[in-house]
């Protein structure tokens, strides 16, 4: 305690070097907790995003997802009234929403157009939530019309083919057989993902139309919603370890987006950080080595009375992390209150790279990495006071004592 | 108490070679007071710095108390520490503590508990005559009661030896008398032995023994004689 109060008076000794070089950790903490944050916010949006457009996980035949099919549901799955079933029963599970994936050619008479297709069971518009948005008319839903087979469309998709809502379009696709098939489908709404390439060619129909026009009972996967989302890895592995002819495929294995986004942040997020460690570590140790050098009569003193080596630099390295510690702890503050600040000002983020819709700048605190980034900024001033209080002492005490 | 015995010590710098001393020898015994005097560049603070075990690289021997020390580090800094007192021209108070922590400083280096350490400390305190001021920082006093202050510093552990460089060089004369006689009252209610480098006359008067260098060589001189030529 004594020793840590005789620090503090030493800090405040040359107050202004020390406050400067409080500054520079400060700033240095809040732009690695302001960038990671929003790191931290991005990747727990797409994660969000991934786990609700996919599923929590999917369940698929074993080869779904390793080998390309001869003909269409060809490694789809049968019977799947028994399997939903039986998933119902466990408590964690929300909701088993099956899906067909297709394609082929889509239709207005006169022009066609590539599609790729989604057969979705009608609830998923319920359980999923605002997951697209509806430009025109109305989401898929199990309201009403049974018997119609309805479709709702990618935006310029709909612009390429010149149809809107009411208007009729012809699916055609290649069905379980073999055989091409064709179905005529009212347009029911009309959507934007906010990706141009998706609102392209996508499509969502009912699941059962999707099956109609397949002529199959087959689906491609089955998509599973839990209560909890963390629960994801457990459920996977016990329901893998129970059935081994299915495959469980967790979320964050299918989120390619989320994947590459979050190796490519990483990346450049890690990168200034090091540089903003590296900065506050020049900045320390100049300010230390000044701090020794200044104090070189008091080291020879000090040593002359009987100090070892070490008590001298533990005092110099106490001073040091008191100067890490009060600037990190700045800068959390700091970057606490950019947090609120950004939530208040309510700022728009640019498109992401194949994106049209921009999204809110938010940045997420986190006390795991502002702990983290703390103890690195008391670790880097410790380095540096080792450092300089290290040559500081090792000096001759006759040629210390004798320093002006 | 201490004795040194054909200490040789030169210094080089690039191709010059100072010859600062040239085989010096002699013995203190314990409770003495003695001077150490001459001219600038004799060699005075080369020969305490050997004394006060600061300087390791030397030729010759020390005793302490009977026993041959020797030139490890690690020994060293544990004999400064237990034995040894230093008083220095510029008083070399640590800026950042109180005149309290200064003096108490050395105790708490030999890890005596804090009863123990404040008696000490105010006793000694008490006698430098600086009780008014014992919780004021060094840059709050002067000259003289920094000095006080440093005496204290160097007492209160009781050492064996104390080794003072020209502790009166920085002050006026009323101020420079009484801490000299500061020094040889504590001393020798203390016990200690005292060596003390110093041109200053008033010094030498009040010491038992006077050590003169002239050219890295010692001579004994009477401090009576030594009185009446610089009178
Ligand atoms: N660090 C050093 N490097 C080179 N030469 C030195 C060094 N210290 C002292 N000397 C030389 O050694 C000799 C003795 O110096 P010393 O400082 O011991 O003298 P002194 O008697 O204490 O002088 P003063 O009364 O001025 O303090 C001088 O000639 C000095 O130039
Ligand atoms: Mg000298």
């Amino acid at each position: 305690m004594r020793w840590i109060s005789f620090a503090f008076f030493n800090v405040c000794r040359n107050g202004r070097r020390s406050l400067f070089t409080i500054l520079v950790a400060t700033v240095a903490v809040a732009a690695i907790l302001t960038t990671s944050g929003f790191a931290l916010f991005t990747y727990q949006s797409l994660a969000e995003k991934a786990a609700r457009d996919e599923g929590n996980f999917i369940i698929t035949h074993q080869k779904f997802l390793k080998a390309e099919e001869d003909i269409p549901l060809q490694y789809g799955l049968s019977d799947i009234e028994k399997l939903i079933a039986q998933l119902e029963t466990d408590e964690d599970i929300k909701s088993v929403l099956p899906r067909i994936n297709f394609n082929g050619l889509v239709s207005n008479g006169e022009k066609s157009s590539i599609f790729i297709g989604l057969g979705v069971d009608p609830e998923e518009f319920m359980v999923k939530g605002p997951f697209l948005t509806m430009l025109e008319g109305k989401a898929l839903s199990n309201f009403d019309n049974e018997g119609e087979a309805e479709v709702v469309l990618g935006k310029e998709l709909a612009r390429n083919l010149k149809v809107t809502v009411g208007d009729y379009i012809t699916l055609m696709s290649t069905t379980t057989d073999g055989a091409l098939n064709a179905m005529d489908f009212t347009i029911r709404g009309i959507y934007t993902t906010g990706v141009p390439d998706l609102d392209k060619r996508q499509l969502y129909v009912k699941l059962s139309d999707a099956q109609s026009l397949l002529y199959t009972e087959k689906v491609s996967s089955l998509s599973v919603y839990l209560f909890d989302i963390s629960k994801t890895q457990q459920t996977v592995l016990d329901y893998q370890k129970r059935d081994q002819s299915l495959e469980f495929t967790p979320w964050w294995e299918r989120a390619f987006y989320y994947q590459s986004v979050k190796d490519l942040y990483n990346r450049i997020f890690g990168l200034l950080g090091g540089i903003m460690v590296l900065l506050v570590f020049f900045s320390i140790s100049n300010t230390m080595a000044m701090t020794v050098s200044e104090r070189t009569r008091e080291i020879g003193t000090v040593s002359a009375m009987g100090s070892y080596q070490w008590e001298i630099i533990r005092n110099f390295v106490l001073e040091s992390s008191m100067i890490g510690f009060i600037g990190a702890a700045l800068g959390i503050v700091a970057s606490a209150f950019i947090a609120w600040g950004l939530v208040y000002l309510g700022l728009e983020m640019p498109p992401p790279p194949g994106s049209n819709q921009g999204y809110p700048l938010t940045i997420t605190f986190s006390w795991e990495v502002a702990g983290i980034v703390l103890l690195t900024m008391v670790l880097v001033c410790v380095l540096a006071a080792l450092k300089a209080a290290y040559k500081g002492s090792s000096k001759s005490i006759t040629e210390a004592l004798s320093h002006v | 108490m201490l004795k040194f015995s054909n200490i040789v010590k030169s210094y080089k710098t690039g191709e010059v070679v100072v010859d600062a001393l040239k085989g010096v020898s002699a013995e203190i015994k314990k409770g003495e007071t003695v001077a150490l005097c001459g001219p600038s560049g004799s060699g005075k603070s080369t020969l305490l710095n050997i004394c006060g075990l600061l300087d390791d690289d030397y030729k010759g021997e020390i005793w302490l108390a009977g026993k041959a020390v020797s030139k490890d580090k690690k020994v060293m800094t544990q004999i400064r520490r237990e034995k040894l007192g230093f008083i220095f021209q510029r008083y070399n108070l640590i800026p950042v503590m109180s005149v309290y922590e200064n003096v108490e400083y050395p105790l708490l280096m030999l890890n005596m508990n804090k009863r123990e350490r404040m008696d000490k400390v105010v006793d000694i305190i008490n006698k430098v005559g600086l009780k008014d001021h014992i919780s004021k920082r060094p840059d709050q006093l002067s000259g003289g009661q920094q000095q006080r202050v440093a005496i204290a510093r160097a007492l209160v552990k009781r050492p064996e030896i104390v080794i003072a460089d020209e502790p009166t060089a920085n002050l006026d004369t009323s101020t420079a008398n009484m801490v000299i006689d500061l020094m040889r009252d504590l001393g020798n209610d203390l016990g200690c032995t005292f060596i003390v480098a110093t041109h200053d006359h008033r010094m030498t008067d009040r010491c038992h023994r006077v050590l003169n260098l002239a050219d890295g060589n010692l001579s004994a001189f009477n401090p009576y004689e030594t009185h009446r030529r610089a009178g």
